[in-house]
């Protein structure tokens, strides 16, 4: 057969090598030296086993991971009613609601967390109001502490969970809600067996975004945590701020990219296994 | 008002109470940009409540600072050059990828994709020592290289979402009428794919303007953004200042979506 | 003497995808003028047929020759033709003018000649007023009529349609049938209906090709492939149709007398030019060519099991002893039907078509 010309095509797949290349010299060849960079002198995985078995290292993995647990679930109790609220109840003040859930994108997240410090610093609002009624005689700073960093992180986070639920939970359809209710199920049964399985695919969505987010933040624990939190985002700034150990702080960078990488595997197979079926 | 009624007499009282959460809620999302808002009106050189008094001393102060205002041009210039960066390499391989199928492609969409991904601070640090072996790590350049980068998914993102979305008879409609492959992307694909164009082009902004992970390290005496800028002052000082600065941000960033509202809608924006 | 080449000729055209054969090698030629209708079940291969022609696709042999240029790999851009969609494919970002002129403006064509050929265009739809109209403020049927306006203002030497009015209700459709048709008579343009509609099919068409599996089963005349289906799925597709089996028996004049399935039914005369004795035979009668009436020796008895009105006529369902396929049965007037629901069903010689199948 002599070659013929295909179908009618507009575009080539020529339209990709730019980009292919930029990327592959801007973002695939630099993670990959990142990878070679943990060459220790000590041999390939020095780095590795000292966040792995060192204590205090150790720690900050855990914290790390502990951090972005807690932050994930507060998201997720904190946002699923808002997101049940505005694809069941809120009608027309639906449109209020999601630009208040997207304003803050329109800020910076220093000017968030500032806010939150104005907000629960000694001589802040919450101190003020609360010693007016009387609760508190002497003021705390509540900012510098645990609690502060959480409610920071929730703070910014929150928005990408609610969005992401609502956009899987506007296609649950309300007629399955109430066949349940007409084949007798409850309120709450009716949520815990029909609505929330069927949101299940963007609270795992959300989930994992909120997860991955809250792994590669730092500023939250840098200016809301008065040092009591260390995660290892917050340790790779001060590594380079500070100490400058350029193999170690490229070590905990590879292993925050292999639990990103993880994670969107976890969401890849989740995503393929309710296509699938 | 009957709406607002409505809302809180429709239905139980567990309904009820989930209109008063959200409300909440919103209190919650709203309470620390409001707070930093009347904070930059205050005339203490502290925070401190109730505000003694109302000034734009701050502002003023702020538009005084040489750091402050040269590092929100540089934040603007960087957000908007690697923006259009982005575009022009992302948008043509969007173009290209859409309608492909096979896994070749579909491996390509997630490179394209996949700089969101990544751990900003990761990927500014292992991008800090790349170009400082290359000897541009510390320049306005770099900062472009390292912003274009996640710029590309942004747009990549949404050209791929509306090009789907545009039927394929619209091309072929065209090119039966005598226009060439040029003339129809000229005439008809691109018109149907600016919004997608500016929707992503705007994220990327949006996270440009705020991305400090990936900006800090490439910061010099001279050049640096202004997340960084504003990060080593709060580091040092606790005063209104970084409010005023924060607000001028938030209009900035509130004035670039109207524009893009008034051109092409907020609906198709956020749509795409 | 210079012989006009046909508008279009198809020569041995054949289309795979993904190694499924989707048209098999088709020869088709068209007349100046004609409307031809490609009709078909989804998946017959008519689409693809029109995509071969307009440009979309390459075939993978033989070639596409349009007023006999050889343009199998041109791209569509270059062919001069006009297509009209089934979603109308109007520019959503240009006004109803702009759309009109948008071929105008790819030939690179004067301002003055741009706007007379507009208005001469909307004025032949008549929505002379609708010029600076954006497509999303027009209905249904005036997009489509702008859809054909567009497509005709650059003079095409074919015209295709795919499924043109797939998109219009009922009434609505069979009014444009009509106002094309009439147009298409008015510009004597050539024109390819892609369609999967019989009505719309035999409503317009001066040719039919009747697709099915990759290939045309019958071409020609409305009225012939009507009336004279060669096989079932013809015969079928193009309406309803009562299908018998049954053996030649002997030789009347110009008929043939045939024994109908199961042996004793009845021996009805048929009208066919050659058959042979004791051959086995597949044969179509419509439902209004079959003649209901009193249970009788040369009649096919049957039972009527239903009778529904359809508004111009009557339908009967009925049914053959021990044969699951119903038959079916209009009339213009309700026919008496005795209590126990037997009657006796007959036909003119020249109503019954043998099919081209083996029994």
């Amino acid at each position: 057969m002599s070659a013929r010309p295909g179908s009618y095509r507009l575009t080539s797949p020529v339209w990709c090598v730019p980009v292919i290349l930029f990327l592959a010299m801007f973002f695939i060849v630099p993670l990959a030296a990142n990878l070679a960079r943990t060459d220790a002198p000590q041999g390939w995985f020095f780095y590795y086993q000292k966040l792995l078995y060192d204590p205090y290292y150790a720690g900050v993995l855990w914290e790390t991971v502990k951090v972005s647990l807690i932050t994930t679930l507060a998201c997720l109790v904190v946002g699923y009613p808002v997101s049940y609220f505005m694809v069941r109840h809120a009608g027309r003040w639906n449109a209020l609601i999601v630009f208040c859930i997207v304003a803050p994108l329109l800020t910076s997240i220093i000017m968030r967390t500032f806010g939150w410090r104005v907000l629960l610093a000694r001589k802040g609002l919450l101190n003020t109001l609360l010693m007016d009624i009387g609760l508190v005689t002497r003021p705390e700073n509540l900012a510098d502490d645990r609690i502060a960093v959480y409610i920071g992180l929730v703070h910014v986070l929150v928005p990408f969970m609610v969005l992401s639920i609502t956009a899987v939970l506007q296609g649950v359809d309300v007629k399955l809600e109430e066949s349940a209710r007409v084949l007798g199920a409850g309120r709450s049964r009716t949520f815990l067996h029909v609505t929330l399985p069927l949101s299940i695919e963007g609270i795992a969505t959300g989930c994992i975004l909120v997860f991955v987010i809250t792994n590669g933040s730092f500023l939250t624990m840098l200016l809301l945590g008065g040092s009591k939190i260390t995660t290892l985002s917050l340790l790779i700034y001060q590594q380079f701020t500070t100490t400058e150990d350029i193999g170690f702080a490229a070590a905990m960078g590879n292993i925050l990219i292999l639990v990103a990488v993880l994670c969107f595997i976890v969401q890849y197979a989740l995503l393929r296994r309710r296509n699938g079926s | 008002m009957t709406a607002w009624r409505r809302l809180f007499h429709s239905g139980s009282g567990a309904t009820m109470l989930l209109t008063a959460y959200v409300i909440l809620f919103l209190v919650f999302i709203l309470l620390p940009i409001a707070a930093v808002i009347v904070v930059s009106f205050s005339s203490a050189s502290y925070i401190a409540f109730p505000l003694p008094g109302f000034s734009v001393a701050w502002y003023a102060k702020m538009a005084a600072n040489h750091d402050f205002t040269s590092s929100l041009t540089t934040s603007i210039e960087l957000a908007l050059v690697s923006a259009c960066i982005g575009a022009l390499l992302g948008c043509p391989a969007a173009l290209a990828l859409a309608r492909s199928r096979g896994v070749g492609a579909g491996l390509l969409a997630n490179l394209l994709l996949a700089p969101i991904s990544v751990p900003a601070i990761v990927l500014g640090f292992s991008l800090l020592y790349f170009l400082s072996a290359l000897s541009f790590g510390l320049s306005f350049g770099a900062l472009l290289v390292a912003h274009s980068v996640v710029a590309i998914p942004y747009i990549v993102r949404t050209v791929l979402a509306t090009y789907r979305a545009v039927s394929t008879n619209l091309e072929e409609s065209a090119s039966v009428l005598g226009a060439s492959r040029w003339q129809v992307l000229w005439h008809v694909t691109l018109p149907m794919v600016r919004p997608g164009i500016f929707a992503g082009a705007m994220f990327a902004v949006l996270t440009s303007l705020d991305n400090l992970p990936l900006s800090f390290f490439f910061g010099t005496a001279t050049v640096n953004t202004l997340p960084v800028v504003m990060l080593n002052y709060m580091q040092n000082n606790f005063d209104p200042s970084i409010a005023a600065i924060s607000v001028v941000q938030m209009l900035i960033a509130v004035a670039t979506l109207l524009v893009l509202d008034r051109v092409y809608g907020i609906e198709r924006l956020t749509a795409a | 003497m210079t012989v006009l080449a046909p508008p279009l000729r198809l020569v041995d055209v054949s289309k795979s995808f993904g190694g499924v054969q989707v048209l098999k090698p088709l020869r088709l030629d068209m007349v100046q003028g004609e409307m031809l209708a490609l009709l078909g079940p989804s998946g017959c291969g008519k689409t693809t047929t029109l995509r071969l022609i307009a440009g979309f696709e390459v075939p993978d042999t033989g070639s596409v020759v349009i007023n006999g240029r050889d343009m199998t790999a041109m791209p569509p851009n270059k062919r001069g033709l006009g297509m009209v969609f089934q979603n109308y494919s109007l520019f959503p970002h240009m006004t109803v003018g702009e759309n009109v002129a948008f071929g105008l403006r790819m030939r690179g064509a004067s301002a003055a000649e741009k706007t007379k050929r507009v208005r001469a265009m909307l004025q032949m739809v008549r929505l002379e007023s609708f010029e600076d109209r954006r497509i999303s403020q027009l209905s249904g049927g005036q997009q489509q009529r702008i859809a054909l306006a567009r497509a005709l203002a650059t003079e095409p030497s074919i015209l295709l349609l795919d499924e043109p009015l797939g998109a219009l209700d009922k009434n609505l459709r069979e009014r444009m049938q009509f106002e094309l048709r009439d147009i298409q008579h008015r510009l004597g343009i050539t024109c390819i209906l892609v369609t999967h509609d019989q009505e719309e099919a035999l409503t317009m068409s001066d040719r039919v090709a009747v697709m099915a599996h990759g290939e045309v089963k019958q071409v020609g005349h409305p009225t012939d492939v009507y009336e004279r289906p060669r096989s079932r799925f013809v015969s079928e597709f193009l309406g309803t149709a009562n299908i018998f089996t049954g053996t030649v028996k002997a030789q009347e004049g110009a008929a043939w007398r045939v024994a109908i399935d199961p042996r004793g039914c009845a021996e009805p005369l048929i009208a066919a030019e050659t058959l042979q004795l004791g051959q086995r035979v597949t044969l179509a009668v419509r439902p209004e060519k079959l003649v209901l009436g009193p249970p009788k020796a040369d009649a096919i008895t049957a039972r009527v099991r239903d009778i529904v009105f359809r508004g111009a006529y009557f339908a009967y369902e009925l049914t053959l002893p021990n044969q699951e396929q119903p038959l079916f049965v209009y009339t213009q007037k309700r026919e008496a039907v005795p209590d126990d629901g037997i009657v006796g069903l007959t036909w003119a010689p020249d109503s019954a078509v043998i099919l081209e199948e083996p029994a």
